[in-house]
């Protein structure tokens, strides 16, 4: 019986501890985030890649008198805090963001600075950046984001072995890589892996191939609230040229069961076990990592095939922009803001970003593209994305956060047949635009 | 264990025999902690659950995208849920999800915990591994799993006699099947606890007496074993039917409510209206909507089946 | 004591379900021994063919030590909450005979079914408004509220095994309600106490909503916000990310097997039996 007299006593005693415990915690826990601790709070994307931002934050911290704070938000979950925080004395000065349709709602709820004053007094914030880019933080013709990772056009990439032994280069137009995608398949291969389970790699199909179709006019005059667009024959041209390519067997059986995330589609490729792979340009370090033999020897690349008699440039490109720092209104130093964006496209900051495989947007990446990892790969893309009449941007990037989940639904059910076409235009025009 | 247990408890059963019956009814007043006792954790419990969830439910008046203020919009958001087709299904795939949560987990974790509640040697070992699940995060389950049910390179490219082209996540009936067998394989050792724990306080004088009437292993498992652990079942299927009612994370982490929206159940219809759609109003009248009838479900299981009414169960032994 | 022949029927349904539990568990500590590539190239299920540690001190080096200790502080605190404010509860609901204590207890059977990301917006204004946001308190206390309705239920039904002869027995003593909650109560429930502490330290332990919402710097990050460090915005270092996850499961594996046996004994409580 004694033993177990003890135990309330010692209940209380753990008790009292954690009590005291959490008091401690609650003393110096006091760290980070209120608003006015004099500081500069930065909200960015937390993933591996972050070290790129503590550098240039080190670097503006050791001759600025405002400090700069770097905040990591986990970053799946990223976009949910960030809408539960933006409007509360808790929101940062500046964030991170995709531009486009994930600023607008913040612009138009006016938490916003927008930068044309820092421009004037500073040119080179927005000359030093490529236009394309830059203008797609632009939102109602004002510049509301300053490029700040590096841009990631779609490529169509592929293994050199499966298609030589297949007898087939890589396409140059649409009806190239239909042959192709019927040779691969006789010879037993998956002609073309696709991590649909992750959505939006099956999104980039759509995308690349309405812009070839129908030019970027029609996403624009969708955006703009015309959702007659959708019902327009090149909306129509383009989504039965998916429908005939789905049925054609490219994808295979299973692509919604694959992930591009966790490298799934990613070996299939490395594998010898499928022929082409469309995805971001991030996708040749990602090979890098995962298959250096692979990547080294068999991994080609192209730009996305044109399309016969369609009406958009065949020099245009879609996927990722950039990324963009934002600044809030309240923020209280907006001149040490502004110091700290000009870091942006300082030489520091453009060699880091090669560094770590990320092609940055500025007008002097050119001059350090020989230093990148792979110079030629580099080289291949900024020409790309600079000879570019149009950079369309991602799909669930260019509308309204909100649209993203339904976006994604109306791209899968289409492309697994739950929706047939009309299905898919009325998806389409359900979605919200502002 | 079980002496300990048992003189832990001072034989009650003896003690008690039918021609004994204590006066205390009677004779002494037992004294009984007055409703002082619980408010401390009513308190603490009000203000940080019941508080915000009054507020949500403010909320499922209102619209409102977490930016501009909110705007009282009446019912608006309640009767867009009754036209809306995506609910109706999601509450289908909820209630399937739920009873096979049930019909799965229920008899498994029976088995496994009155295994585990045996003697064999290798039991504590094994017992420690089926615990493992329980410990991983959400994050780690869905990878794992995703991993291995990856058709050209996990399981199914390995047996494709039992999974085909293994597009499991490409259709519903077995898109469903894999969060109704993630759910059983994450939460299964939870309830095989409880099982092996109320397996273990079975009485063996009960087997003791069977067993002289010469009551096979199987009559003894259902004619002593499952009676016995029938306030068991009861508490752990509250919390399956509660959790499989309110859980969204396996669907979040595995497959997005998709195909399409063949996997979305109310509970992530709520997150994908709330924090994807940011359209805070719909998805607050939904968490509602859940909270209320997980809460009359669970409350007629425990009128039914008398939970509240219980006191000690040592009478049921004697 | 030992009794009977083994039961085979339930042996063979264990080693199956052995498998199936194993499997996910070998191919998660196989990945954590291998590298990135190997992983990638021989696939999950497959016998790794390189060793490595880096899977592991990578963890430690993106910062894990300090998520470590915040992860502790959070779990310690909501433990010594749980314990404060449970037994009394569970003591007033199973020998209470009050309308207001049985109105409590439907109460806390609401709050079972409550989903924390129901309330998450909410709760971040309250706690907000209290000042406690990107504070580690601002995460103990609604990570410890949601574990009081699971915790009340284990632990009641725990108390409702103790015999009422032996209350009768104590107030012949003259014992006060006060004396048989410290005497009789708590000592003979310590198996479901033993119960809720694990259960609450595994739900503070891999909390991640709250943590998520309430805090920001990485003074104040915990563990399960850490496991990100090895996610891009386009993949994830799978191998990474489970070397963290397994040393993030170490210390409540240790708690749970050094409590495991008095666990198994206060879940005998469960339920009333």
């Amino acid at each position: 019986m004694k033993t177990r007299a003890r135990l309330p006593r010692l209940v209380a005693c753990g008790a009292t501890l954690a009590l005291a415990l959490s008091l401690t915690a609650c003393g110096d826990g006091n760290g980070g985030a209120s608003a006015d601790d004099g500081k500069i709070h930065v909200l960015v994307y937390g993933d591996a890649t972050n070290k790129v931002e503590k550098r240039i934050v080190d670097t503006f911290n050791k001759t600025s008198d405002v400090k700069v704070v770097l905040d990591t938000i986990p970053g799946a979950d990223y976009q949910q805090k960030l809408q539960t925080i933006i409007s509360t004395p808790q929101a940062p000065d500046i964030f991170f963001n995709w531009g486009g349709g994930s600023i607008k709602p913040f612009v138009k709820a006016d938490l916003l600075l927008p930068l044309d004053d820092f421009i004037k007094k500073n040119p080179d914030l927005e000359n030093k950046f490529l236009p394309s880019v830059f203008n797609n933080a632009v939102v109602d013709g004002k510049p509301y984001g300053i490029p700040m990772r590096g841009t990631q056009p779609v490529l169509l990439f592929h293994n050199k072995k499966v298609l030589q032994e297949a007898g087939v280069t890589p396409p140059k137009t649409w009806d190239e890589l239909v042959d192709a995608v019927g040779r691969l398949k006789d010879k037993g291969v998956t002609p073309i892996a696709l991590g649909g389970g992750d959505i939006w790699p099956t999104q980039m199909w759509f995308q690349y191939l309405f812009d070839r179709v129908a030019g970027p006019d029609l996403l624009k005059k969708a955006l703009a609230g015309d959702k007659s667009a959708w019902e327009s024959p090149e909306s129509k041209k383009a989504l039965n040229m998916i429908r005939e390519l789905v049925d054609a067997g490219a994808f295979g059986k299973n692509y919604d069961s694959v992930k591009y995330t966790n490298g799934g589609s990613v070996a299939l490729l490395a594998s010898d076990k499928a022929g082409f792979e469309l995805m971001g340009s991030w996708y040749y370090s990602q090979q890098l990592t995962d298959h250096k033999e692979f990547a080294e020897k068999d991994l080609g690349y192209s730009a996305f095939p044109t399309v016969e008699g369609g009406k958009g440039d065949p020099k245009n490109v879609a996927g990722n922009t950039n990324n963009y720092y934002s600044v809030m209104k309240k923020t209280k130093h907006p001149e040490a803001v502004a110091e700290f964006l000009k870091l942006m496209y300082s030489d520091e900051f453009v060699k880091a970003q090669l560094d770590i495989g990320n092609l940055p947007t500025t007008t002097n990446t050119d001059e350090f593209i020989d230093s990148a990892v792979s110079p030629e790969y580099s080289r291949f893309q900024y020409d790309l994305v600079a000879d570019a009449p149009s950079f369309q941007l991602s799909w669930d990037q260019a509308y309204p956060q909100k649209a993203s989940s339904d976006l994604h639904k109306a791209v899968q059910q289409f492309f697994n047949g739950q929706l047939d076409t009309d299905g898919f235009i009325q998806a389409m025009q359900a979605l919200p635009t502002e | 264990m079980t002496t300990e247990t048992t003189s832990a408890r001072p034989a009650a059963g003896p003690r008690k025999g039918p021609g004994r019956r204590p006066p205390a009814s009677s004779a002494t007043k037992v004294g009984r902690p007055g409703f002082a006792w619980a408010l401390p954790a009513a308190v603490f419990f009000a203000l940080f659950a019941i508080v915000p969830l009054i507020m949500v439910a403010v909320l499922s008046f209102m619209s409102w995208d977490g930016i501009s203020p909110p705007e009282f919009v009446g019912t608006d958001n309640w009767s867009r849920l009754m036209d809306d087709p995506v609910m109706l299904k999601s509450i289908w795939l909820t209630l399937l999800l739920t009873v096979l949560g049930v019909v799965l987990q229920t008899p498994l974790s029976i088995v496994l915990g009155v295994w585990a509640a045996g003697y064999q040697r290798n039991r504590a070992v094994l017992s420690v591994i089926y615990f493992i699940p329980l410990l991983l995060s959400a994050t780690a389950v869905s990878v794992l799993w995703r991993a291995l049910l990856d058709p050209n390179f996990g399981i199914p490219a390995d047996a494709t006699w039992l999974f085909g082209d293994g597009n499991l996540f490409g259709e519903q009936a077995t898109a469903i099947g894999v969060l109704a067998f993630v759910s059983t394989w994450q939460f299964t050792p939870f309830h095989t606890l409880i099982y092996q724990g109320a397996a273990r306080a079975v009485p063996p004088v009960l087997y003791q007496a069977a067993e002289i009437d010469g009551a096979g292993r199987y009559r003894q498992f259902f004619h002593i074993t499952l009676p016995q652990l029938r306030n068991s079942m009861i508490t752990s299927m509250i919390l399956m039917i509660v959790g499989g009612l309110t859980t969204f994370e396996t669907v979040l982490i595995l497959t997005q409510g998709g195909p399409g929206t063949d996997t979305t159940i109310s509970a992530y219809y709520m997150y994908d209206k709330a924090f994807k759609g940011y359209d805070f109003g719909v998805g607050s009248a939904i968490a509602l909507a859940l909270v209320v009838a997980a809460t009359i479900i669970s409350l007629i299981v425990v009128r039914v089946s008398g939970y509240d009414k219980m006191r000690s169960t040592m009478e049921g032994v004697s | 004591m030992s009794r009977r022949r083994p039961n085979y029927l339930a042996g063979a349904g264990s080693l199956v379900w052995l498998f199936l539990v194993g499997l996910p568990l070998y191919v998660m500590l196989a990945a954590t021994v291998r590298t990135r590539q190997d992983y990638a190239d021989n696939g999950p299920v497959s016998i790794p063919d390189s060793f490595t540690l880096d899977n592991y001190t990578s963890a430690f080096d993106s910062g894990f030590g300090q998520y470590f200790v915040n992860t502790l502080v959070v779990t310690a605190c909501v433990i010594g909450i749980v314990l404060l404010l449970v037994p009394p509860l569970a003591y007033a609901i199973v020998r209470s005979r009050g309308r207001a204590t049985s109105a409590v207890f439907r109460l806390f059977l609401l709050g079972l079914a409550i989903p924390a990301q129901a309330v998450i917006v909410p709760m971040f204004y309250l706690i907000s408004e209290a000042g406690l946001y990107d504070n580690l308190l601002g995460v103990i206390l609604p990570t410890a509220a949601f574990c009081l309705p699971m915790s009340a239920l284990i632990l009641s039904g725990a108390m409702r095994d103790i015999s009422p002869e032996l209350y009768e027995a104590m107030a012949m003593d003259g014992a006060s309600p006060r004396r048989m909650f410290f005497q009789l109560v708590l000592p003979l429930s310590r198996g479901g106490l033993s119960t809720i502490v694990v259960f609450s330290a595994l739900q503070a332990w891999n909390g991640f909503l709250f943590p998520l919402v309430l805090t920001q710097s990485d003074s104040t990050k915990v563990v399960t916000l850490g496991l990100y460090n090895f996610q891009t915005e386009h993949g994830i270092d799978i191998p990474g990310l489970l070397g963290a996850v397994v040393l993030s499961m170490v210390p409540v594996l240790l708690v749970y097997l050094f409590a495991r046996r008095a666990l198994v004994q206060g879940l005998m409580g469960v339920g009333g039996k």
